[in-house]
């Protein structure tokens, strides 16, 4: 009986962190909730006002009204999508050669790789700029996610490494059924690598859905727009509209929110290479 | 698993053809307008030209049907827009200035008209306003004028600071209205009785709590609607007239200091800690937690929305009784490589911007800012745009004396670099004299370093 009663304080006790975990966690979404519900003089006041005290709804088909948010919502899955795609097959093609693949000079290049990781974004915006000029590709999408299927040093790493982990023995193995170097990349590595490529994904998805600089200094259209600059474009140079950019920072969350819902067993998953006798 | 694998990587080639294809097909806005100033070369007459501005939320639908009416005036200027909120903007313009990709003419704010000019981004303007605008009758020309007599740009619209009271705050302390005579030392005497602390104490009474306020007598941040009326109107200031030299280690603003630091400790005025508390310093004010502030025009909109009952006078004077109101004239410009039949649309199109009374009345009617043109902003459209302020001439008295924020090519490096000295004064990390001393060493620096390598 005393030993029950321990364990029930002791599980009593850990539910309570949970829980505090949990509302430290979702507080700022709650927060952001209801102070997409305010008037701005609500939204504003000192000291704040949590609830509403008319929840005003109408704040929602404002946002709507403000800008073209089924437009930006599109360019935003475009962009994200093809990033994501392009990201995945380029990262794990040449994570895979880097870490299968015998050719000359593989460590320098290796290394130069993981040194543009040293290289703020911002740096390079000219250089790019004035390529994506001479291509005639400006106020069009394609700047924002052309550059992720080129490649990219973070996922370049992860995958090399991932790809570096398993056995020797498959190559061999796949070698011997006849398989070439893509056959084996494609056919035996990937389906392995399931996992690390979830990984690749999710951080493309969430680095792309909320990507700011890029946009703004590609995009030149409202119409063109993707969703954050969108969300920035609610407010102006004087006056914030804030209780419209919470609403519809809200509402652009939600398609990131069911996508981690999917990914999330990928995400937090980990690689065994099971399957070795 | 094969089988998703490779729909996968058909998906993306598709995709990508899809995509590159489209990218080809489609015409950019900017494509669009190259294409079609082909076209109009050969036609001779047609020029089209791209107008960049920043977004500003809801007057975008003002700014789109004031193009529609130009064109419709100008069948020969074709105009293509590029927008993008605020910060954006400028971030993407001087991406686009160095790629020589930058818009025909476009809304510059007037605190950067200065940094373009002097780095030869938009066109000298000075003969064609000579030529084709009477001076006299508007607001704010001079303040796009360099130290050489050349005008750089024409207002779009004028932000000019006053002193914004809330009447509530003064009824319920049983304080009189601010009066145009006021001193700053008037001023903080009236923000004394108006601050409270937590527990509704005042500064004169005993056990008073100055870390703990729940309304402030004034709020104050940053340059414009901040350091730099005060400084000013103590005969102080940032740069001397040929605006590349220092002159921030000076008696006059140490006074001036003195002031506000002596304000912000005693709790009668915000210190940069206290504005951490609010959604954004410029929320103090509409969110009842201030009884006066510093502010532009444009507060005007905060204000309203937020349902205050307020109204505005002009700045208080100095010891000497010096009084500065800061300018900043938001301006179009136009772009320096822009060829010549290009830079004459766009002129025509910032004349029209000027000159027509429609224009200007119905951009008033926004409330956003001072119109340009002064039979508009004298006449009852703009006097009686909104129910509040009343006062709405102390804006238009202002001009009698107002003045740039000191705007030179490295303004934003020396006002960031004088902010975080001035910031360690007001916290009291620092004496006054040691954050005078370094920050005009510093600004200087910054001043050296751009205008002795030219």
């Amino acid at each position: 009986m005393k030993k029950k009663r321990k364990f029930f304080t002791a599980k009593t006790i850990g539910y309570i962190i949970i829980t505090i975990s949990a509302l430290i966690m979702v507080m700022p979404f709650i927060t952001a909730l209801f102070n997409s519900l305010k008037t701005y003089a609500e939204f504003t006041a000192v000291p704040p006002k949590w609830i509403p005290s008319v929840f005003q709804w109408s704040n929602y088909p404002e946002v709507f009204k403000l800008g073209n948010f089924i437009d930006y919502t599109i360019n935003s899955f475009i962009v994200t999508i093809l990033s994501v795609l392009g990201a995945v097959i380029s990262c794990s093609m040449v994570g895979y050669a880097f870490a299968r693949l015998t050719f000359p000079f593989k460590n320098m290049l290796f290394v130069m790789v993981l040194g543009t990781m040293m290289i703020p974004p911002i740096v390079v915006i000219i250089p790019h700029f004035m390529i994506f000029q001479q291509m005639n590709l400006l106020d069009t999408l394609t700047p924002l996610w052309l550059l992720e299927c080129l490649a990219q040093p973070f996922g370049i790493f992860l995958m090399r490494q991932t790809f570096l982990s398993i056995p020797k023995d498959y190559e061999e193995s796949s070698k011997l059924d006849g398989c070439n170097p893509f056959q084996t990349y494609w056919r035996i590595f990937m389906p392995m690598v399931k996992p690390s490529l979830a990984t690749v994904a999710i951080f493309t998805f969430m680095t792309k859905w909320n990507e700011i600089l890029a946009p703004s200094i590609y995009l030149t259209s409202n119409e063109k727009f993707t969703l954050p600059i969108g969300i920035l474009s609610l407010g102006g140079q004087w006056f914030g509209n804030e209780q419209y950019m919470v609403a519809a920072a809200l509402l652009s969350l939600i398609p990131i929110l069911i996508v981690f819902m999917f990914a999330e067993r990928y995400f937090v998953s980990n690689f065994t290479n099971s399957g070795i006798k | 698993m094969k089988k998703n694998l490779s729909v996968l990587f058909s998906l993306v080639v598709v995709l990508v053809l899809f995509v590159a294809g489209c990218t080809n097909n489609s015409p950019t806005a900017e494509n669009s307008s190259s294409d079609e100033n082909d076209t109009s070369n050969s036609k001779e007459e047609q020029v089209t030209i791209n107008l960049g501005y920043y977004s500003g939320g809801k007057s975008d639908e003002k700014m789109q049907e004031l193009i529609d009416r130009f064109m419709d005036q100008h069948p020969n200027i074709k105009i293509t827009t590029q927008s993008a909120p605020y910060g954006q903007f400028f971030q993407k313009l001087d991406t686009q200035i160095a790629a020589d990709e930058a818009p025909d003419v476009w809304l510059s704010d007037g605190v950067l008209v200065m940094k373009y000019a002097e780095r030869g981004a938009v066109k000298d303007l000075t003969d064609w306003i000579n030529r084709d605008l009477e001076k006299e009758d508007y607001y704010g020309l001079d303040f796009n004028k360099d130290a050489d007599g050349k005008y750089w740009g024409v207002p779009q619209g004028i932000q000019i600071g006053a002193l914004y009271y809330n009447k509530d705050h003064f009824d319920k302390a049983g304080v009189e209205y601010p009066s145009e005579d006021w001193t700053w030392e008037d001023l903080k005497e009236a923000a004394a009785k108006l601050t409270l602390d937590a527990s509704n104490k005042k500064p004169k009474d005993e056990g008073f709590n100055s870390e703990n306020i729940q309304q402030f007598g004034l709020t104050f941040f940053s340059i414009t609607e901040g350091w730099f009326s005060v400084l000013k109107s103590y005969g102080g200031g940032i740069l001397d007239d040929s605006l590349n030299q220092s002159i921030i280690n000076t008696e006059e603003n140490k006074q001036a200091f003195e002031w506000m630091v002596d304000g912000m400790d005693s709790g009668i005025i915000t210190d940069p800690a206290d504005l951490k508390s609010f959604q954004s310093p410029m929320a103090v004010f509409p969110s009842g937690s201030a009884a006066m502030r510093i502010g532009i025009y444009a507060r005007v909109l905060a204000a309203n929305e937020a349902g205050l009952n307020y109204d505005v006078t002009l700045l208080p004077k100095g010891p000497d009784g010096k009084r500065f109101s800061p300018v900043i004239a938001n301006s179009w410009v136009i772009n320096d490589s822009a060829n010549d039949k290009k830079a004459k649309a766009a002129w025509e199109w910032v004349k029209y911007w000027a000159t027509e009374d429609e224009v200007q009345k119905e951009w008033a009617a926004l409330g956003e800012a001072v119109p340009v043109k002064k039979s508009v902003a004298n006449s009852e459209i703009f006097l009686n745009s909104s129910d509040t302020p009343e006062n709405k001439e102390a804006f238009l008295e202002s001009f009698d004396f107002a003045g740039t924020l000191d705007t030179n090519a490295v303004w934003g490096e020396w006002v960031a670099k004088f902010n975080e000295h001035a910031q360690r004064a007001f916290l009291q990390e620092t004496t006054i004299d040691e954050a005078l001393e370094n920050a005009d060493k510093e600004v200087q620096e910054i001043l050296d370093e751009f205008y002795n390598e030219e």
